[in-house]
């Protein structure tokens, strides 16, 4: 704490601090004399404010030479008091209808509400407090209409989705781009392991402390975003930070919360079955995969090797004592010693309460001519999956200076460190939840030792190193295993920031500058020991990410009347944006002894590098005009130039380059109208603009040759060099050097109603979007040498509906409830990929993966079906969704699948991931100094493959198999090859979910589930502190987040994400578990 | 306004020395860190392991269980074991591992090789051509090829009859034995050769036993016996990759490490040897399924083409064209086993012991087409050309796991079927009786 005041008083004095001011207090009040509780006060001609307490008291100070108050509050006419001798104003503000909220646009543009042809929603950073969430994306579930946010799990450090009406690209990132405080900033994913294993990943938005908010503008629409050219193409969110005010006295906030995390639920497993196939157990030495023995109550233990059912010598140490099982091995009951053998639960005892510290303090205050703010965070998570954490360290320091009156040079510089623990999860033999669940109810994964197996690792390593798992070895690591074991580290250091200067020469015109950094070094770790199941030999992986991005502005910009009727503005701009991210990774195989998991220990090593890069170049320009107060059009144009189009052996410049125009208009017409009580503001909006994209990677003009694995997915590929030698291959993706930018056009249009003095806000927005020549990764058949190419051959339509009311049900002295709903539907229809190409795939398996159907919403679950009456009859079955016609049962009497359902040879649509509609339902109610409030999340729809389930069902595991497998035999709903109705009796035990309408047969759509979901996303309740001394307010609350959902998902939590923040989204496999989470946070301001 | 006048100054300065062209242009676009063109020594390698890998791979995987030398037993295998599990999406990556990581590479080798003239590297290339092929179309029977390989400009290239297949797989053979007993034609092959290291006398003998095992399928008894005596001479020579070691480690012991427990040793093939007192082999070969199996091991040659498969195809067609068989195929036969003993690196002794009994070696002039079809089925041991003798001869007798019969070919890619316009009808090939096209 004493050097951080050192470094503080340091640039404080470098700054020139200076307190020549004077302070004003008083209170506002409404005409019935109730205060505001919140009300602005602005000293106008200066950045100096603040806001009315819950007493509508207030004090600020005012700097020298200015001699003006500016009193505002939402739905009240704005008053200005010129100051006199008197340091005490009382005011009265009455009601009125006036609108001229200024909001954040693109590229900083501050633009009257009013104005705006399009739709902008703004969340505040109460609201981001309020959620309790670490990540600034998980905080905006539910407070904005148009937008769609899904955590990929509840891991600690994990990331979350966000998606702005929708997708907009068909292969290309469809999230929002990140703007903080005028430059782009980047929220990357950084994958080092395939998609849908390895550990969760995180987004870069992680970095940014949630405190550090301000304020967050959500740009929807294409007429929003025009302005940040291509980047711009799937919405911006605008981040304001926290900064220091001119002559605000300096003071101190502090914040401090402790959090508790618990698993959410869990999958239903079977205890009443015992390991082993066709009723007969199996010994885990045997490395028996499934629980298809025989009933539990029906085995008792031995520790007789002489036993004739004693397991093989494997089983048993030198001395003669069972590996597996302290109490000896399962036998059949009445040939053992007696003792019931054990149903174990593995689960219960594994998952731990995880918590969460976070402290943070900031500094802030400002003169004349200069402000500043610093803040420091720490943050420690420990999740519920043991070994899982996640620390973050922020520190960001904001200034501005102004010499002259007109000349402003600010800059921020934000640095956080964070570090990763991270857990195997997904579809891979050290995932956690697959060894988990698929663990039979026989065998202790813990050895006896319950929870705390974590810590001993006699649990899950024999002294020979040969790892203790219920499948002698070979299958998947024991839970305990993969959380010591094969841990993944990531350590990741980043500093973003800007610097800005800004020259007021006239009202006419201003120039400003402003450029951005983002660097950002992601240090990665991957081990695996040696025996562990993904890699037995042993592994040890690096993967060091460096990602640099620099962005640069330069604007003019410029407003005043042109008659008293037109009032004008105008932008122009130049910007240049790199971007850079190198991979240097090398992996270790072979470890020469166990317990040292170091490069050094390794046999082999190999290395590459991998960089990313592509650089634009932009031009803009924006006029508003406005007539009467009334009626505004804004018109916008930009050409951009992005490297990602160049051709590297033919480069021509005007390849590179596209054009994009917007326009909108604003009718404020209830100044034609008149406004009344009832009736207070309307609006209608209107806009159109289209936008190019260049191809998400770059490099895509042309087809390259690399040192790629050998294998074909089954086992681990092998890698070049090989025996020496070093092989290249032609990519499989071919490039295209005719590439031309992705075009999409789209129509906004809305309204903003306000009725009852403001007290009850309506705002409807529609818009219609239309792609063409949307860059696509198009399949080929491999006869053609190529699994690949890019092509401009695709078309998707999207049309939304984004509502949002917001109402004030109770406002009085003491009592307010202000709710808010958010209401968003939106589809995207893939209207056609490549010639002679109906389904492209996006992510997943081979059973059920994501795929673009042409016909179909965006990102279909796409995999086998069983087979219907009408498959493959012209005329009826003409598409890849399900033929309407009922099941067809295999009634041939030699199939081994007699009696089940038949099995449809072509893969089909068999599931659609994207919600029908979201609701966000916010409230917050005060009384007095309390304040409470909840968000109610509702997605309908949007289905989910639930792989775990479907895995599950062929180990017999699940609670599903053992309901099932003692079933009275019965026919299959369905109809035999002759179209009769089906009477084939069958039972669904082993041979059912085994075969291939079973867990890893050819059919995935028994389980594709409804995905929705009615969530209590938020809910706390707080107390306003007193002034008391030097203390100026704070406040003490309990939040929860997650704490109740409904869903008919039958997996644990319909919220997951195997592929985290990509495109491939609607499966679960073995992901890591959701959390609830209780905080408690205590805020102090001096 | 002076100030204001120095600040336009600065900026229209900054921006006239910063050029688009320079900024964006030149290869800024190309990746750096993946060639776009490489010299034919650096492609041979991938092309090799590629090759070797598919083989001692799916093919192996899918041909030896079929052939209930290997039974999958868990997830996924038990459905390809029951042949349920044998549909189009199964046979997606290995056709992709075909067409595109070693046909197409061979592809854009050969016209490197022919603009340079590079003979040598020709004649190798044509080879490995002509093996994959065959090795594809034994089980696809139609495929493409005239129009494949043309990347976007043939973007749905039509199904070739085998026959027209085989006659490409004869020439480009024929062709490469000429080139190769040529001149090199200015670069010699080198250790990029993973094979044979660039022993151009070694490549020779395996495009004869190339072709002998092809017209072997074609009843063409005496060229198929003359070619393959043209062949290779010790097990020494057989065409292959030794795999170093665990970091590259050899197909079936990467897929024993990593999916352990799927796929073990079959019992059927177990009693057909018990029933020959075949104890020194199987003892070997029944081993579990793990990476301390002593045969799938992780340094291991994996054979494209081998001794044994000549000396036991110079005893069938002996048989086939000497009604009683003569000595040199009696020798063949006996040569063949003691081959696969060395295979297991089985002591003389043992094989000694094994060809004493009279079953096995009932001594020249009773051999007949079961013996030699028996030893070779079990001489060549996960080898995937027991699926092809099988069905020409039917020999052993294999009882169907499921239903009436074993299946007779592999399904096409999924892939294929979705995205090229002018592959079959999803549904119209039956594994079960659409025999390719030497097999009908």
């Amino acid at each position: 704490m004493k050097k951080f005041s050192l470094v503080l008083s340091l640039v404080l004095f470098t700054m020139g601090f200076a307190f020549a001011q004077r302070t004003v207090v008083g209170q506002i009040t409404d005409g019935d004399g109730a205060p505001l509780i919140g009300a602005t006060i602005l000293v106008k001609g200066t950045d100096s404010g603040t806001v009315t307490d819950i007493d509508g008291k207030y004090s600020v100070n005012v700097p020298d030479g200015a001699n003006t108050l500016e009193l505002s509050y939402t739905g009240y006419e704005t008053q200005e008091i010129v100051l006199g001798v008197s340091n005490v104003v009382n005011a009265t503000l009455s009601e009125g209808v006036t609108l001229e909220t200024a909001v954040v646009t693109a590229l900083g543009v501050k633009r009257s509400e009013k104005a705006l042809g399009y739709s902008v929603q703004q969340v505040g950073g109460d609201d981001i407090g309020r959620s309790g969430a670490s990540n600034a994306v998980d905080a905006l579930v539910g407070k904005a209409a148009g937008i769609q946010v899904t955590r990929s799990s509840g891991t600690a450090g994990g990331g979350s989705r966000i998606l702005i009406r929708g997708v907009t690209s068909m292969v290309g990132d469809n999230q929002p781009l990140i703007v903080i405080d005028g430059v782009r900033t980047n929220n990357e994913t950084q994958q080092s392991q395939a998609e849908t294993a390895g550990t969760a990943v995180s987004n870069r938005l992680m970095d940014l402390n949630p405190d550090d908010i301000e304020s967050i503008n959500v740009l929807k629409g294409a007429a929003a975003t025009a302005l940040y050219g291509t980047s711009g193409a799937s919405g911006v969110i605008l981040i304001t930070t926290k900064k220091g005010n001119k002559g605000e006295k300096f003071s101190v906030d502090f914040s401090s919360s402790v959090g508790f995390d618990n698993i959410t639920n869990m999958i239903d497993l079977q205890n009443e079955y015992a390991q082993g196939w066709s009723g007969g157990y199996d010994d885990p030495s045997t490395g028996s995969s499934t629980s298809w023995g025989p009933r539990i109550s029906e085995l008792e233990y031995s520790t007789d090797p002489n036993h004739p059912n004693a397991p093989g010598a494997n089983a048993f140490f030198a001395d003669g004592t069972y590996r597996y099982d302290p109490n000896g091995f399962i036998v059949p009951k009445g040939t053992g010693n007696g003792q019931a053998a054990n149903v174990y639960d593995n689960v219960t005892p594994f998952f731990q309460t995880g918590n969460t510290f976070n402290n943070s303090v900031a500094i802030s205050g400002g003169s004349e001519t200069a402000t500043v703010r610093l803040s420091v965070s720490d943050r420690r998570e420990n999740g519920i999956v043991p070994n899982n954490e996640y620390d973050r360290q922020t520190v960001k320091l904001s200034s501005s200076l102004s010499p002259t009156k007109d000349f402003t040079i600010s800059g921020s510089v934000n640095y956080s460190k964070s570090e990763f623990v991270k857990i195997q999860q997904g579809s891979n033999t050290s995932g956690l939840l697959l060894g988990l669940l698929r663990t039979p109810a026989t065998f202790d994964n813990s050895g006896g030792l319950g929870s705390d197996a974590v810590d001993n690792p006699s649990a899950y390593i024999f002294p020979d190193f040969r790892q203790r798992n219920y499948r002698g070895g070979g299958g998947y690591d024991n839970p305990y295993w993969t959380v010591n074991l094969a841990k993944g580290f990531e350590d990741v250091d980043r500093v973003f920031g800007n610097l800005q200067l800004n020259y007021q020469i006239d009202p006419w015109l201003n120039i400003g500058i402003n450029s951005g950094y983002d660097i950002a070094s992601d240090v990665r770790k991957q081990e695996f020991e040696v025996n562990s199941r993904t890699n037995a030999a042993g592994r040890i992986l690096h993967d060091d990410f460096k990602t640099k991005v620099f962005d640069n502005y330069l604007n003019f910009t410029g407003n005043g009347n042109l008659t008293d009727d037109i009032t004008f503005n105008y932008l122009a701009n130049a910007t240049l944006f790199s971007f850079n991210s190198s991979q240097n990774f090398a992996t270790g195989d072979g470890l020469v002894f166990s317990g040292f998991r170091d490069m050094s220990n390794a046999t082999q090593v190999t290395g590459g590098n991998d960089i990313e890069r592509y650089r634009q170049v932009g031009f803009g320009a924006q006029v508003e005009a406005g007539f009467q107060n009334m009626l505004y059009l804004t018109l916008t144009a930009r050409q951009d130039y992005d490297s990602r189009l160049g051709n590297p052996t033919d480069f021509n410049l005007s390849n590179t380059g596209f054009f994009y125009p917007s326009a909108s208009l604003a009718w404020v017409f209830s100044e034609v109208l008149g406004s009344s009580d009832a009736f207070s503001f309307g609006k209608l909006r209107l806009s159109w603009a289209q936008v190019g994209a260049p191809p998400p990677d770059p490099y895509s003009t042309s087809s390259v040759f690399g040192p790629f694995s050998v294998g074909d997915g089954w086992g681990d590929n092998i890698n070049f060099p090989i025996a020496g030698r070093t092989g290249f291959d032609n990519a499989n993706l071919l490039g295209n050097p005719n590439l031309t930018p992705e075009l999409s056009t789209t129509f906004e249009i809305g309204a903003d109603l306000r009725f009852l003095r403001n007290r009850l806000g309506l705002d409807v927005t529609y818009y219609n979007r239309k792609t063409v020549d949307a860059i696509l990764n198009a399949s080929l058949p491999r006869s053609t040498g190529y699994a690949n190419v890019w092509l401009n051959s695709g078309e998707m339509t999207s049309n939304g509906i984004e509502v949002t009311l917001n109402a004030t049900p109770v406002s009085n002295k003491n009592f307010q409830w202000n709710s808010q709903v958010n209401f968003t539907k939106s589809e995207s229809i893939v209207d056609k990929l490549a010639p002679g190409i109906e389904r492209l795939f996006l992510a997943g398996f081979n059973t059920a993966g994501t795929y673009l159907v042409e016909g179909n919403q965006y990102g279909a679950i796409f995999g086998g079906a069983y087979l219907r009456e009408g498959a493959g009859v012209d005329g009826i079955d003409e598409s890849l969704n399900i033929p309407a016609g009922a099941v067809v049962i295999n009634d041939n009497p030699d199939s081994p699948e007699y009696g089940f359902q038949a099995v449809d040879p072509t893969q089909r649509a068999i599931g659609n991931p994207n919600p029908d509609f979201i609701i966000g339902w916010n409230n917050v109610l005060s009384y007095k100094r309390f304040t409470a409030n909840f968000l109610l999340d509702w997605r309908e729809g949007g289905d989910l493959w639930n792989g775990t389930a479907w895995a599950l069902s062929f180990f017999g595991t699940s609670q599903l198999t053992a309901d099932t497998r003692e079933e009275t035999a019965a026919p299959i709903e369905g109809v035999k090859s002759d179209g009769t109705p089906n009477d084939i009796p069958v039972v669904r035990d082993q041979s059912y979910w085994t075969s291939s309408v079973g867990g890893f047969g050819a059919v995935g759509e028994q389980f594709v589930q409804d995905g929705g979901w009615v969530r209590l996303r938020e809910v706390g309740l707080s107390y306003r502190l007193p002034d008391y001394g030097r203390l100026r307010g704070g406040s003490l609350g309990v939040s929860g987040r997650n704490l109740w959902f409904q869903t008919d998902y039958e997996g644990i939590d319909p919220e997951t994400s195997l592929t985290g923040t990509g495109n491939g989204q609607g499966f679960d496999y073995f992901n890591m578990p959701s959390t609830r989470s209780v905080i408690v946070t205590l805020n102090l301001n001096f | 306004m002076k100030q204001t006048k120095i600040l336009f100054g600065c900026f229209f300065t900054i921006f006239s020395l910063f050029s688009c062209e320079s900024y964006l242009g030149g290869d800024f676009n190309a990746d750096p860190n993946n060639p776009v063109e490489v010299p034919i020594a650096a492609q041979i390698p991938s092309i090799q392991i590629n090759l070797v890998d598919v083989y001692g791979g799916q093919f192996s995987r899918n041909n030896n269980q079929l052939m209930q030398q290997v039974e999958g037993v868990a997830r996924q295998c038990t459905g390809f074991n029951s042949y349920s599990g044998l549909v189009p999406s199964r046979f997606s990556t290995v056709w992709t591992n075909i067409y595109e990581n070693i046909l197409n590479e061979i592809k854009i080798a050969q016209k490197v090789a022919a603009e340079e003239g590079y003979a040598h590297y020709t004649g190798m290339l044509n080879i490995m051509e002509a093996y994959t092929l065959m090795i594809s179309t034994d089980v696809w029977d139609d495929m493409p090829y005239v129009e494949a390989f043309q990347g976007i400009n043939n973007l749905n290239p039509r199904f070739d009859t085998q026959a027209t297949i085989y006659e490409i797989i004869f020439n480009l053979l024929d062709e490469s034995i000429t080139l190769l007993q040529g001149g090199d034609g200015g670069l010699a092959i080198g250790n990029d050769d993973v094979y044979y290291e660039g022993d151009i006398g070694l490549w020779i003998k395996a495009a004869y036993a190339i072709k002998a095992r092809g017209l072997l399928k074609h009843n063409k008894f005496a060229e198929a016996q003359d070619a393959a005596k043209l062949s290779f001479t010790s097990p020494d020579e057989n065409l292959g990759f030794l795999y170093p070691d665990q970091n590259a480690a050899a197909p079936w012991y990467r897929y024993n490490r990593d999916r352990t427990g799927d796929i073990e040793f079959h019992p059927q093939m177990g009693n057909l040897m018990q029933g020959l007192n075949d104890t020194a082999r199987l003892n070997i070969i029944q081993s579990t399924f793990r990476i301390s199996h002593p045969y799938m091991t992780a340094k291991f040659h994996q054979e494209l083409i081998s001794y044994r498969e000549m000396q036991f195809l110079i005893a069938e067609t002996d048989l086939w064209l000497n009604q009683s068989g003569t000595a040199e195929g009696y020798h063949a036969y006996l040569e063949g086993i003691k081959a696969s003993f060395k295979e297991l690196n089985l002591p003389d002794s043992d094989y000694e012991i094994y060809v004493g009994q009279s079953d096995i070696d009932p001594g020249m002039g009773n051999l007949d087409i079961e013996d030699v079809m028996i030893q070779k089925y079990i001489g060549l041991y996960l080898c995937p050309e027991v699926y092809s003798d099988w069905r020409r001869t039917n020999i052993p007798k294999l009882t169907p796991v499921t239903g009436r019969s074993v299946p007779v070919r592999w399904e096409y890619s999924a892939d294929e079927y979705s995205f090229n316009l002018n592959a079959p009808e999803v549904g119209s090939v039956n594994i079960f009786s659409d025999r390719v096209g030497w097999n009908r």
